[in-house]
């Protein structure tokens, strides 16, 4: 299979020209000076690693949708970049916040309206403003000597890479999926029964009418079975998924949230110190 | 959602994820090893949406639902324990925790002789220049418009 090795021979060189370029970025490991040539280089490297990357995309439907996938995916990643390499932390929480909105577009255009909403509100909206204000807090004096040194670059790049470079090729490799049964033929309860052979699900029609907090329980225990309806393909259908086969999960998170809240404010509130001899 | 179109997904997702290990790994700002982290997440939450998108379930979504909320725990726990270390240290430098790291490790150096020298902006500190009014307060030994570093 030829094109299969141009692929891999493509892949690789994507992966070292991304790893150099990186590398010359990353601040030094004893913070010794890089002049200006070594940064133009590395967002030259950085450019065209992203660019070979592109290749690799296949564009999705039509135009218009190909031209924003192509523009937020390229976005999402140099943003990424600017994140880890920025010397200035509040120039990173910046970046970060176009990581997070990037993303959300790509979440829009895979269909998940409300989680690129939701993304935006709770990450860039809340996480960046509380970043900053702990930045804000704790520097007060320009970039510090640690911003401006960085823990084994080489070292770490490549390992990373490394992974990089595992993922792509394990991508690429599945070409061409088998596809075992076509899938739209098949009720979600045959192919979870399929998965699962040893624990048979009763169909749905064939659960006895239960009414009341019964209905509500055996629904929320029994394997989630929740297809995209085109009739509420949006909001409606995650919603109605979400707090009946997931009920159990959203219980468990409300849970988390509480125990995050009491923790939070029990580490952060100033306590006064403890000194032998004092008052206990 | 055809099988190309999720392989893009989830290359953009990888290289989300391999960014954001990379500067866990190399920087040494509490801070920016924690947007670290989280971008790492977004690049696990893009590759479970195309998943689910796929496979035409809404799992992917719900498991992307679940990891928001334990992100957003995560955030706060987080900058909590950062304000704590932040006040006992006064330096968001994680190298300064070496003495909790497994026994045994050589403990890492700094040579703060040959640090990359910070980007100085150019040009003078210039403040709004407002027009007197009422009575002249006495003026302080230095002047507002000096720079104090």
């Amino acid at each position: 299979m030829p094109h299969l090795r141009l692929d891999t021979l493509l892949a690789a060189v994507t992966i070292v020209l991304g790893a150099i370029g990186m590398y010359l970025l990353l601040p030094g490991s004893h913070g010794a000076a890089k002049p200006r040539q070594t940064r133009q280089a590395g967002y030259g490297l950085i450019a065209l690693s992203l660019i070979l990357l592109a290749t690799f995309w296949t564009p999705p439907g039509d135009y218009l949708a190909a031209a924003f996938f192509y523009a937020f995916s390229l976005a999402a990643l140099l943003s990424g970049v600017l994140t880890v390499t920025s010397r200035d932390p509040v120039h990173s929480a910046l970046w970060f916040a176009s990581v997070v909105l990037s993303t959300s577009g790509l979440f829009l255009l895979s269909g998940a309206s409300f989680l690129a909403a939701g993304t935006i509100i709770v990450y860039a909206g809340a996480i960046i403003v509380t970043f900053l204000f702990v930045i804000m807090l704790a520097q007060s004096e320009g970039q510090a000597a640690y911003d401006r040194t960085s823990r084994a670059p080489g070292r770490s790049t490549f390992s990373c890479f490394l992974l990089l470079w595992g993922l792509l090729h394990a991508i690429l490799m599945v070409q061409s999926p088998v596809e075992p049964v076509p899938v739209t033929h098949m009720t979600a309860v045959e192919k979870a029964n399929r998965l699962v052979p040893t624990f048979a699900i009763t169909k749905h029609e064939a659960v006895p009418e239960q009414t009341g907090i019964d209905a509500v329980l055996d629904r929320a225990v029994r394997p989630a079975t929740g297809r995209i309806h085109p009739e509420t393909p949006h909001v409606a259908g995650l919603g109605a998924t979400l707090f009946s086969d997931h009920l159990i999960a959203v219980e468990i998170a409300g849970a988390i949230l509480f125990a995050a809240l009491v923790g939070a404010a029990a580490i952060a509130t100033p306590k006064p110190p403890i000194r032998p001899g004092g008052r206990a | 959602m055809p099988f190309d179109v999720l392989a893009n997904y989830l290359i953009v997702g990888a290289g989300l994820m391999v960014i954001g290990m990379l500067g866990f790994l190399t920087r040494r700002n509490l801070i920016v090893m924690f947007l670290s982290a989280e971008m790492m997440l977004q690049g696990v939450a893009l590759t479970l949406i195309a998943f689910g998108r796929y496979h035409g379930t809404w799992t992917g979504q719900i498991l992307t639902i679940m990891i928001l909320t334990v992100a957003a725990s995560e955030a706060a726990i987080a900058l909590a324990l950062i304000l704590v270390l932040f006040k006992r240290t006064t330096s968001l430098d994680v190298s300064l925790w070496q003495s909790i790291r497994e026994p045994g490790m050589p403990p890492v150096e700094d040579r703060p002789e040959d640090v990359e020298p910070a980007e100085i902006i150019p040009g003078p500190e210039t403040y709004p220049r407002l027009t007197p009014a009422g009575i002249e307060p006495p003026h302080p030994e230095i002047d507002y418009t000096t720079r104090r570093d």
